[in-house]
């Protein structure tokens, strides 16, 4: 598939990538919880993400109530990788604003390893209420 | 032309008082006097009493004005009669009584009379009275001294001159005139060139110059009106692209779109994969394209606009990702993505050198002014300068360089330009060892440095285009926005006559192009069925442009097939 000179921004240290093109998306270090869910299993809650697209914002109902939620999307390869926080309508949510959901079973972690569903029973997405 | 010869009004035409001796004393003033200082007879054209009259639309443009600078311009075109005539026939007279007094009694050199004069014109700056006679006495030295009377010129220089107390420097360099009269003829022609006759019409202009442009109304001051207003249609014109040349007085002047190349001319077909970068030599001679082939196309632009291949060069194992020229267009340098830099001849396609740093990828390259060495950036954020045989000259280690970086080098070889952060330019100051940086808030993906090397046009990942003033100031001067860019190396140019053109690619397949000074989006050029990486504007024809896209190929732009000159728009600006 014909692509251009992709742009990427590297990152240095132990860091998660996407798993269908390897292409860096954050930092171990910049983990917040990984108390999160989604419909795949389990979920990181980043600090901050590179390398990826930000899609169409949108409502959603989530465990902990409503967010405004966006999509993001592998730069790479196009592949949707998880969500950003744009904003929580609930005060004690509200930590969760600009950080980005990276769902576990989409990428590889620092050690190269993947993850398979299936392994934690499907509940809905979202969670750790700090 | 000399000064006031050629300009000047016979003294006896002067019949009418001017009206305006008033005014050369209190400049503010509006009302036309009914009297003057010198007491001359009252007869004048009723419509120039009471409050000022004004032509033009606006009411801005005062009429003894309007006609004195056409008066001028008659007499500085030569057409003694006509000026004359509408002198008397406006009943504006071009100078005041006093003022064609003075400038008769110069001409006549009768230098005692013309101080007398100079101080009955009214002129309430001191200075600028002691430096008129300064003038008029230092001719009058001059000729004392060429008639060899110098008891009569020390005299002057003495009595006349000294109390003056203006222009100090030149009472000592006419002092020596007195001691050594050879060193006169010197000086005198030293600041006066030539012949008499042009020594003196030197002088006039020196006091034409002095005296308030009320008093004396500048030479071809009409002209410079007319100028400053094609200035100002010229700027005006967002798709100006040409020489000055095709200017009318007649219909304000503007460009039609058809002055940008906007017209696929030729489409190059010889990549076998995504051409990512592209670029004119400096004399415009030549194109250069790189591919993710590994491939490096030389073509050469002909006479005709034709654009046709000349060298294919490989050798390269990874993609190649840049290229520069060498400042003489004879060598090119090409960098493959985290790999080696080759130098290669442009005329028989050889390598010339390998360049390559062990365990480090290069990332990539650029020529140092004097084409004795190139510099580039290292997977390993340093940056390196080589001399052509690959000794290493210089390297700066530390966060430098990015992985994915420009790198840009001033003409005078002083400032080394790259991406050190994610958000921040270095410019790296090779004498001074100083660094300055670019802070922007974005991520940024690449840069472009202009050809005066005064500005820098950085592409952002929010795709905004910033144009940065890197000279002085470091600050941001103009945005520019319309194109796509959400996954690639896009890259943009400056181009066009006087680099007025700001050109970029884009991820939607379409060349955008703006004008720099307004920031405006001027055309969006499709053709391309994939995303356009880089665009080149060829420095020597503002009129040909070339881009590099996703499509394998490369297309050549030129002006619109109908060839129109520019377009006018209806008379005065009226639209």
């Amino acid at each position: 598939r014909d692509m251009g000179r992709l742009f990427l921004i590297s990152l240095e240290g132990s860091t998660y990538s996407c798993k269908h093109c390897q292409t860096q998306l954050a930092l171990l270090d910049d983990i917040v919880s990984k108390s999160f869910h989604c419909r795949h299993g389990k979920a990181y809650l980043f600090e901050k993400v590179v390398n990826v697209n930000v899609g169409e914002e949108e409502e959603r109902m989530m465990i902990t109530g409503m967010h405004t939620v966006a999509d993001i999307f592998c730069v790479g390869c196009g592949s949707i990788v998880g969500w950003k926080y744009e904003s929580a309508h609930e005060k004690c949510q509200k930590y969760k604003e600009g950080k980005f959901i990276l769902e576990r079973f989409k990428v590889l972690g620092p050690d190269g390893s993947a993850y398979w569903v299936g392994r934690d029973p499907q509940v809905g997405s979202d969670a750790d209420d700090a | 032309m000399g000064g006031v010869e050629n300009s000047e009004p016979p003294l006896k035409r002067v019949k009418v008082p001017s009206g305006d001796l008033k005014n050369l004393v209190d400049e503010a003033s509006h009302i036309v006097p009914i009297s003057s200082s010198l007491g001359d007879s009252m007869a004048r054209p009723p419509c120039s009493q009471g409050v000022e009259e004004t032509v033009g639309m606006k009411g801005v443009i005062k009429k003894q004005e309007f006609v004195k600078i056409i008066t001028r311009a008659l007499y500085s075109l030569g057409y003694v009669r006509t000026g004359a005539l509408l002198e008397e026939e406006s009943g504006i007279p071009l100078h005041s009584t006093a003022v064609a007094l003075l400038l008769d009694q110069v001409r006549g050199e009768k230098w005692e009379e013309s101080l007398v004069t100079l101080h009955k014109i009214g002129l309430s700056d001191e200075i600028m009275v002691k430096r008129a006679s300064f003038l008029l006495l230092e001719q009058k030295f001059f000729d004392l001294l060429k008639e060899e009377n110098l008891m009569a010129a020390l005299d002057t220089l003495r009595n006349e001159i000294v109390p003056l107390s203006v222009d100090v420097g030149r009472v000592r360099e006419l002092a020596s005139c007195i001691i050594c009269p050879s060193q006169c003829m010197a000086l005198r022609i030293s600041s006066q060139d030539g012949t008499d006759a042009n020594s003196r019409s030197r002088f006039k202009e020196k006091l034409e110059k002095l005296l308030p442009a009320a008093v004396m109304i500048p030479e071809r001051r009409l002209e410079h009106l007319v100028e400053q207003a094609l200035d100002v249609q010229r700027d005006a014109c967002v798709f100006h692209n040409t020489l000055d040349s095709e200017f009318s007085l007649y219909v304000d002047h503007q460009c039609g779109r058809n002055q940008i190349p906007s017209h696929t001319l030729q489409i190059l077909q010889a990549h076998k994969d995504e051409v990512w970068f592209l670029q004119f030599s400096h004399n415009g001679k030549y194109l250069a394209s790189a591919s993710k082939d590994h491939i490096t196309v030389v073509w050469e632009v002909k006479e005709s606009d034709l654009v046709l291949l000349k060298h294919t060069l490989t050798g390269h194992q990874n993609p190649v990702l840049t290229i520069t020229w060498s400042p003489d267009d004879s060598q090119l340098l090409t960098c493959g993505v985290e790999e080696v830099v080759r130098r290669w001849d442009v005329n028989t396609g050889e390598c010339l050198h390998v360049y390559e740093k062990a365990g480090v990828g290069l990332i990539s390259c650029g020529w140092f002014p004097d084409g004795k060495g190139i510099v580039c950036g290292m997977k390993d954020k340093s940056i390196c300068l080589w001399d052509l045989d690959g000794r290493e000259l210089e390297c700066w280690k530390g966060q430098r360089t990015l992985n994915i970086s420009d790198m840009a080098i001033t003409d005078d070889g002083k400032r080394i330009i790259s991406i050190c952060r994610e958000n921040a330019i270095l410019l790296l100051d090779r004498e001074a060892k100083f660094e300055r940086l670019i802070e922007e808030e974005q991520v940024i993906t690449s840069f472009s440095l202009s050809e005066d090397n005064k500005f820098l046009l950085v592409n952002l990942m929010n795709q905004e285009l910033h144009l940065w003033s890197i000279e002085g100031d470091i600050k941001v001067v103009a945005h520019y926005r319309g194109h796509r860019r959400t996954r690639f190396l896009i890259r943009s140019c400056f181009g066009g006559f006087e680099q007025a053109f700001i050109a970029s690619g884009s991820e939607d397949s379409q060349v955008y192009i703006w004008h720099r000074d307004t920031g405006k989006l001027l055309l969006t050029l499709p053709g391309h069925s994939g995303a356009v990486n880089c665009v080149s504007w060829n420095p020597m024809d503002p009129r040909m442009l070339a881009s590099a896209s996703d499509d394998r190929t490369i297309r050549i732009w030129g002006l619109d097939g109908l060839k129109c000159k520019g377009h006018y728009s209806n008379g005065n600006g009226i639209t």
